[in-house]
């Protein structure tokens, strides 16, 4: 898998040229250099005021250098006892360039729905805007476009105060909206959902740090509508415990 | 008098050997560094040709077991010790798995001497020897380290003393202190951490607390406004040092805290302590309480005495003081890391076996408004930190007529910042000595001992800017990594040129250009001579340069893992 990827990233960055004086069998006085993460930003339990226990990932890992990078996200949940399968909220594969200082451009494609059967899986194309915007705002912006054409956004945003030097509050909001309808998705056109997350972290290591949280989910708009037609709650809230890992 | 002087070092002797402890610290420490230092009236040890082995070498590092690469089985490794217009005969042997080099700090020499693989040569293979031979056509306080990779952070590194042809030292006694940072984790490991989790190092950063605090003191609107500037940025104001006393052990001669090396010295002797900063990351405030120190060189080069109580050592920079203590006592030399987060002492004593209290560290420093390039008066902000004494300067510095010219789009997604209005900062003691209440050095003090040769105006001028992004630990020269850039930085052979440094960083940088003198236009007369010179954040400095040395020379960051990010020119003379 490495050895690929590095292959992969060779193909895509061009050859270093050379800035010094040096015979052709010198070594360069300074290399470039790749690298790679595997991150874990959630990994956890929730349980929600219906007394549903639900496993959550939410990961993100890359291989490249400075400027470009090949970058892997990936999403779900899994509710426990309830019959159904795991629930694939997105897998995607994406090429990042640095843009500038702070952020960096993603395009690539994605899967996702109920991995039970594979022909109920959403495949797509995903444009990103991934960065820290100013006053320390992480942010990742996604733009969605299904083999329907169906549209969608996705707005995600963490932002962290510090109550120690390895403790952290974190707010989370993630704000889901569909530009236009999508009658095979059954998804509604306006803003759909907004979740709202708080986490309270420690670091063991700055690696491995648990943490404890809430969050507050409610559909929105016509999506709400037709949740409470079909009898639905439109509000779900719950607590979490989980990790964020990274090596 | 030279009887008296004899026994007094004859009991030194004993005192030394008597003591079982000094039997310990002789193994694991460099022989060179013993407490009796070396006085005037010493024979030179001399021979004609000087080997050294490089090899990795299990040894007691501070208080665990660390393999730090070894030259002659020491970390640091031998003090080489050469006569100015000697011919330096010195055979490096590499016992690594891997490619070595030796560069030869601050020394004037030939290009394909100078040690820097891919630059002056194709670095020494494992298993063979290679060796360095030049004229020494100068004196003073140098060292030498490893340009291979990261090897200078496993210890590979030693200090170079080269003897003024008379022999005098200006003191009737020398010890030689390398201050050094040690990590027990592996360097690619840090350098990768640094890459992928910005700040990870950095147990000093503002939490909420820090907010409230200010809040209490400066009022919410000052508060607002200030946090508000450094969000807009994306920049802390803690961020001082990359890599800091979470990781690093901080070593004087190879020795931490605990282990204390001492140096002796009879009571109404003058000592010149040869002040080496051979770290790979770590500035120091070097004090001595009770001791006034005069500053007599500084990169090896004499200066004008100047009487100090502390100084700033940047990165791979040293400087020679001379002490007089008079009484009969222990003093501690105390060595504190800039960001506060560690410190290594030794002890200077007429005695072995005394220690004198070691000082608190002082709270963490914070950077101001001066380190964007903002004034705080333009902010409407008062007195924060960093930017007391910039309004101090009468002379008008030839580089403060000079207008940086720069554009946010010229430097790239490599730079996070540029400094919007860089001043010249060198009467400056720096971040975090400012309010000291005592005699600080800044560079603007530095006056040459001597007029260098050439005198001529210079003919051309060279401007670089020192550019990063911390978020991805990109650093660079005008926003292009050494692997983005496609040629040399031209000088013109005989040439005399004006080298304009700007620093669009939050952070010192101490910059070195092999083979050739830096003066630096300080507004004083004869100017200071470097090779290493540090940059604070929002800074601007002039140097000239005469371009007498023909070839291809590295030109860099001397903090280790800047250079190894990219923060690396080569400058070709022709």
């Amino acid at each position: 898998m490495r050895n690929k990827l590095i292959a992969i990233c060779l193909l895509l960055f061009p050859l270093a040229s050379y800035a010094g004086h040096a015979e052709p069998d010198w070594p360069e006085p300074v290399e470039k250099y790749y690298t790679g993460q595997i991150l874990f930003d959630r990994l956890e339990l929730s349980r929600s005021d219906n007394e549903e226990n639900t496993a959550v990932w939410d990961l993100m890992a890359w291989y490249g250098g400075d400027y470009h990078r090949l970058v892997v996200k990936s999403e779900g949940e899994n509710t426990q006892d309830d019959g159904a399968a795991t629930h694939l909220e997105s897998a995607e594969i994406l090429y990042s360039y640095l843009i500038s200082p702070f952020w960096s451009l993603q395009g690539g494609i994605g899967t996702r729905g109920e991995l039970s059967s594979a022909n109920s899986m959403e495949n797509y194309a995903v444009i990103s805007l991934m960065g820290l915007a100013p006053y320390w705002f992480e942010m990742d912006n996604s733009l969605i476009i299904n083999e329907e054409g169906d549209a969608q956004f996705v707005i995600e945003a963490e932002y962290e105060w510090l109550l120690s030097q390895t403790s952290y509050l974190q707010p989370r909001v993630e704000l889901v909206g569909n530009i236009s309808d999508s009658t095979k998705y059954e998804r509604e056109s306006g803003l759909s959902n907004i979740r709202v997350g708080l986490r309270y972290r420690h670091e063991i290591t700055r690696e491995f740090a648990p943490y404890v949280g809430i969050y507050w989910d409610r559909a929105l708009g016509n999506t709400a509508d037709r949740v409470e037609a079909n009898g639905g709650d439109i509000t779900e809230n719950g607590l979490v415990i989980g990790a964020r890992v990274w090596f | 008098m030279s009887s008296e002087y004899n026994v007094g070092r004859r009991k030194f002797v004993k005192s030394a050997v008597t003591l079982a402890s000094a039997l310990a610290i002789a193994r694991v420490a460099p022989t060179w560094a013993i407490p009796q230092g070396r006085s005037f009236k010493d024979q030179v040890m001399k021979s004609d040709e000087i080997d050294l082995m490089i090899a990795r070498t299990p040894l007691p590092v501070g208080q665990k077991l660390g393999k730090p690469i070894t030259i002659n089985g020491q970390m640091p490794g031998p003090l080489i010790r050469l006569t100015e217009g000697d011919r330096a005969k010195l055979n490096v042997t590499n016992r690594l798995a891997e490619d070595t080099s030796i560069h030869w700090h601050g020394i004037i020499l030939p290009e394909n001497m100078d040690g820097v693989p891919g630059v002056s040569f194709e670095g020494i293979k494992p298993g063979r020897t290679f060796k360095y031979r030049y004229d020494v056509q100068q004196n003073g306080t140098y060292w030498y380290h490893s340009h291979s990779g990261l090897q200078e952070q496993l210890g590979h590194l030693g200090p170079l003393i080269i003897e003024p042809k008379d022999g005098d030292i200006g003191a009737d006694r020398e010890h030689t202190i390398v201050l050094s940072d040690w990590t027990f984790e592996d360097p690619d490991e840090v350098f990768r951490k640094l890459k992928v989790a910005e700040g990870y190092y950095n147990y000093q950063k503002r939490t909420i607390f820090d907010t409230i605090e200010d809040i209490r003191k400066k009022g919410l609107k000052k508060t607002w406004k200030e946090r508000a500037m450094w969000g807009e940025m994306r920049m802390s104001a803690r961020d001082i040092a990359d890599v800091t006393g979470s990781s690093y052990t901080y070593l004087m001669n190879g020795r931490d805290s605990a282990m204390n090396w001492s140096g002796l010295y009879k009571p109404g002797e003058k000592v010149r302590l040869r002040i080496i900063n051979g770290s790979a990351m770590t500035f120091f405030d070097v004090r001595i309480p009770g001791l006034e120190m005069t500053v007599v060189a500084a990169d090896g080069q004499p200066v004008k005495p100047v009487a100090v109580d502390e100084f700033r050592i940047g990165v791979a920079e040293t400087y020679d003081v001379v002490v007089q203590p008079k009484d009969r006592r222990a003093y501690t030399i105390f060595a504190e890391s800039f960001d506060r987060s560690g410190y290594v002492r030794g002890t200077l004593t007429h005695e072995l076996g005394l220690a004198a209290p070691v000082p608190e560290l002082r709270s963490a420093p914070e950077r101001g408004m001066a380190a964007m390039g903002m004034s705080e008066e333009h902010m409407g902000m008062g007195n924060n930190g960093e930017n007391g004494h910039a309004m101090a300067h009468k002379k008008t510095l030839p580089v403060e007529n000079i207008e940086i010219k720069h554009s946010e789009e010229e430097h790239g997604a490599g730079a996070a910042m540029v400094a919007t209005n860089p001043v010249s900062r060198l009467n400056e003691p720096g971040l975090g000595l400012e309010n000291a209440d005592h005699r600080v050095l800044v560079y603007a003090d530095l006056i040459g001992a001597q007029e260098w040769p050439d005198t001529r105006e210079p003919g051309r001028q060279i401007e670089l800017h020192l550019t990063g992004n911390m978020e991805r630990y990109m650093w660079s020269f005008d926003g292009d990594m050494f692997t983005e850039v496609d040629g040399p930085v031209q000088f013109h052979q005989g040439e005399r040129l004006r080298l304009v440094l700007v620093n669009d960083t939050m952070m010192d940088h101490p910059i070195h250009l092999h083979g050739m003198w830096m003066e630096l236009e300080n507004g004083q007369y004869p100017r200071p001579r470097k090779h290493t010179i540090s940059l604070k954040p929002s800074e601007k400095v002039s140097l000239l340069i005469s371009a007498d040395a023909p070839g291809s020379w590295a030109f860099h960051c001397h903090l280790l893992y800047h250079m190894h990010a990219g923060m690396f020119r080569v400058v070709n003379v022709a």
